[in-house]
């Protein structure tokens, strides 16, 4: 009991926060078979590409793939605050 | 009779499948059904050590499948439980003498006997693990709250959905202690993973041991917690779906410690 306090001031990972985000992520890069590397490479392309459009907070933003164990689907789910338009952009895509 | 073929699997070996099947195959039975347990696991027969019912085998599963002998010859009944029987796995066959069509075609005369057909699959994903599903009309997925055993029965999970069978978990093993120091996914976090329902959740016991040592079914040891765990587990899958589930949760008082070893706690 004041162990787990503990760890909750002391600001410390539980071992068992940490197996939680690791089997998450395993069972994603094992269903879809890709790396860690294939979908940061991928979360830089995309953010180039809403950059040229919106100015977003390339902090905050979060790359993910949820799974739908009903339909054996895996959606892509990119979460990004956009901090405004980039006007010039907008207009010239509409012109197109 | 139409009765019900559950097929208990893990994946993973060890978590607890074959004291999952002889527990709630005897609490069905107590429960007043008909009830058969079946060992799946080919070669490496358990079922019926753990049930104390290895001295009175003298047909097993492939002798049945392969005509050697009829259904009724190698059932034994289970003289302590009313209507509780286990067909045995031969020891010394492999896993491939099976054929699905053969077990499909024992599958559908056991269901005519019995209320309950409960499978004790073999660890793995391979032909024994094929076997066992192949008649199933239902499955249960016992998993441990470690890092392997979740990721080998979400692969299971995968394989089961893609048979159309929709399966529920128990997580076996609980330490309560060590989930609430947070040394130990909790059940919710394991449900968060592996998103299917929950069927129950069974406390590391050592009842369980010695239940296994003197061959006397977990589910007659009223002080038992896994014991009283799987007696829940069976009613809710014997129609008794609003039974809550019970964490587990840590026993340390004293007064808990001798209700306990009275068999009053429930
Ligand atoms: N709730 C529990 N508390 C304590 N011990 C347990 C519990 N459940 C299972 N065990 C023990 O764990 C071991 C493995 O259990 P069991 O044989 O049921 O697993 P299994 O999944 O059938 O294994 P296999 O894959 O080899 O067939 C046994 O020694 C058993 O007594
Ligand atoms: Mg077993």
């Amino acid at each position: 009991m004041l162990n787990g306090f503990m760890k909750k001031f002391s600001g410390k990972k539980s071992s068992k926060e940490t197996a939680k985000k690791r089997l998450q992520f395993a069972l994603v890069y094992d269903k879809l078979e890709i790396n860690e590397m294939t979908l940061e490479s991928l979360q830089k392309d995309i953010i180039e590409v809403i950059s040229k459009y919106f100015e977003i907070d390339t902090k905050s933003l979060q790359l993910e793939v949820q799974r739908e164990r009903d339909h054996e689907l895996s959606a892509l789910v990119f979460n990004t605050p956009i901090l405004c338009v980039k006007k010039n952009k907008a207009y010239n895509a509409q012109k197109i | 009779m139409e009765g019900k073929i559950i097929v208990v699997t893990s994946g993973k070996g060890g978590v607890g499948k074959t004291t999952a099947t002889a527990s709630i195959g005897a609490a069905l039975a107590l429960e007043g059904n008909r009830v058969a347990v079946i060992d799946m696991d080919i070669g490496l027969r358990n079922l019926d050590i753990v049930l104390g019912l290895e001295n009175r085998i003298v047909f097993n599963i492939v002798d049945v499948v392969n005509k050697r002998c009829n259904l009724s010859q190698a059932l034994i009944r289970d003289r302590r439980i009313e209507n509780l029987f286990l067909v045995p796995a031969s020891q010394s066959d492999n896993k491939d003498v099976l054929t699905t069509l053969g077990v499909q075609r024992l599958a559908k005369q056991l269901k005519s006997e019995f209320n309950y057909v409960i499978m004790d699959s073999p660890a793995g994903i391979e032909k024994g693990f094929e076997n066992s599903v192949v008649a199933a009309d239902e499955a249960i997925v016992v998993c441990t709250p470690d890092v392997s055993s979740i990721k080998d029965a979400d692969r299971v999970i995968g394989l089961l959905y893609a048979r159309s069978i929709t399966p529920r978990l128990i997580v076996n093993r609980i330490i309560p202690e060590m989930v609430v120091r947070g040394d130990m996914l909790s059940h919710e976090d394991v449900m968060d993973i592996l998103s299917i329902d929950l069927l129950g959740l069974v406390p590391m016991d050592d009842q369980v041991v010695i239940s296994t040592n003197t061959g006397v079914p977990l589910v007659m040891q009223n002080q038992s917690l896994a014991g009283q765990a799987f007696r829940r587990i069976a009613k809710r899958i014997n129609g008794e779906t609003d039974l809550p589930i019970q964490v587990p949760t840590m026993k340390t008082g004293i007064w808990s410690k001798i209700t306990q070893k009275l068999g009053l706690t429930k």
